[in-house]
C-alpha cells in the first residue's frame, strides 16, 4: 500500500481550468478577429 | 497599415497556437515524465500550472505599469494600447492563478483560502485590474481614458514586486519562491525541468495573446479614425 495521498481530482480540475480559461480567451479573440 | 495590422494579428495567433501545442506537451511531461511528490501526491503537479500562471500574470501587470509610465512621458497611443492588452491578458492568467491556488490548498493546507499576505495582495491586484478595465470602459475620450488608466497602471506597478516579496516580508503560510530567489532553485531536476518548460510555455502564451489583443486594439483604433 502506498502512502502517497489520493488527490488526483484536484490536479485534473486545475489542469481543466487552465484549458477552459486560455481556450475560452483564444476563442473570444478569434471571434473578435473574424468580426469586421 | 491595415494589412500590417492583420499580419500582426495572424502572427499573434500563430504564436498562441505554438503556446497551446506547448501546453499540451507540458501536460504530457508533467503527468507522464515527472515524478510524483511523496507527501503531496498528484496535487503537487498543480504547481506546474499555478506558478507559471502567476509568473505570466505578474509579468503582464508589471509591463502594464512600465508601458503606463512610458505613456505618461511620451503620450504615444501605442503604449496605451499595449497596456490595455497586457492588462486583459494578465487578468486571464491571474484567474488561472487564483483558481488553481485554492485547488492545491484544499488537499494540502486543508482549506481553500487563507487571508494571509501573499493571497490577499494577489486578490487585491486582480481586483485592481478589474477596476482598471472598468475605468477604461467608463471613459469615452481616448486621451482622457489613456491618461487616467496609465495612472492606475503605474500605481499597480508598485504592488507587483510587493506581491513577489510578500513571502519574505510577512509571516505567511504560502510556499517560498523556488526559482526566482537569490540562491539556487530548491527542486529536484526532474521537477525543475517541467517547471521551466511550463514557464516557457506560459511566456509564449502571454506573448501570443498580447500580440493578438494589441493587433485587435490597433485595428479598432484605425477603423475609428476612418469613421
Amino acid at each position: 500500500m502506498s502512502d502517497v495521498p489520493a488527490n488526483g481530482g484536484y490536479m485534473i480540475a486545475a489542469y481543466v481550468v487552465v484549458v477552459v480559461v486560455i481556450g475560452g480567451y483564444v476563442l473570444a479573440l478569434l471571434r473578435r478577429a473574424a468580426r469586421r | 497599415m491595415t494589412g500590417q495590422t492583420d499580419r500582426l494579428i495572424r502572427r499573434g495567433f500563430v504564436l498562441t497556437g505554438i503556446g497551446l501545442a506547448g501546453l499540451a506537451a507540458m501536460y504530457v511531461m508533467a503527468l507522464q515524465f515527472t515524478p510524483t511528490e511523496a507527501r503531496q501526491g498528484l496535487a503537487q503537479k498543480i504547481f506546474y500550472v499555478h506558478a507559471p500562471a502567476a509568473w505570466s500574470a505578474l509579468l503582464a501587470f508589471g509591463l502594464v505599469g512600465v508601458a503606463s509610465a512610458a505613456y505618461l512621458w511620451l503620450r504615444d497611443p501605442r503604449l496605451d494600447r499595449f497596456a490595455e492588452s497586457s492588462a486583459e491578458v494578465g487578468i486571464a492568467f491571474s484567474l488561472i492563478m487564483l483558481t488553481t491556488g485554492p485547488l492545491w490548498a484544499r488537499p494540502i493546507w486543508g482549506t481553500w483560502w487563507q487571508w494571509e499576505p501573499r493571497l490577499t495582495l494577489t486578490l487585491l491586484l486582480f481586483f485592481l485590474f478589474l477596476g482598471y478595465r472598468g475605468l477604461r470602459a467608463s471613459l469615452t475620450d481616448p486621451s482622457e481614458r489613456a491618461r487616467f488608466a496609465a495612472v492606475v497602471g503605474v500605481l499597480a506597478l508598485f504592488l507587483v514586486p510587493f506581491v513577489h516579496l510578500s513571502v519574505y516580508l510577512f509571516r505567511t503560510i504560502h510556499p517560498q519562491p523556488i526559482v526566482l530567489k537569490p540562491s539556487a532553485p530548491s527542486l529536484p531536476w526532474g521537477m525543475l525541468r517541467t517547471l521551466l518548460v511550463s514557464i516557457g510555455v506560459f511566456t509564449v502564451l502571454y506573448l501570443g495573446l498580447v500580440t493578438v489583443r494589441y493587433g485587435l486594439a490597433t485595428r479598432d483604433d484605425e477603423e475609428a479614425r476612418h469613421v
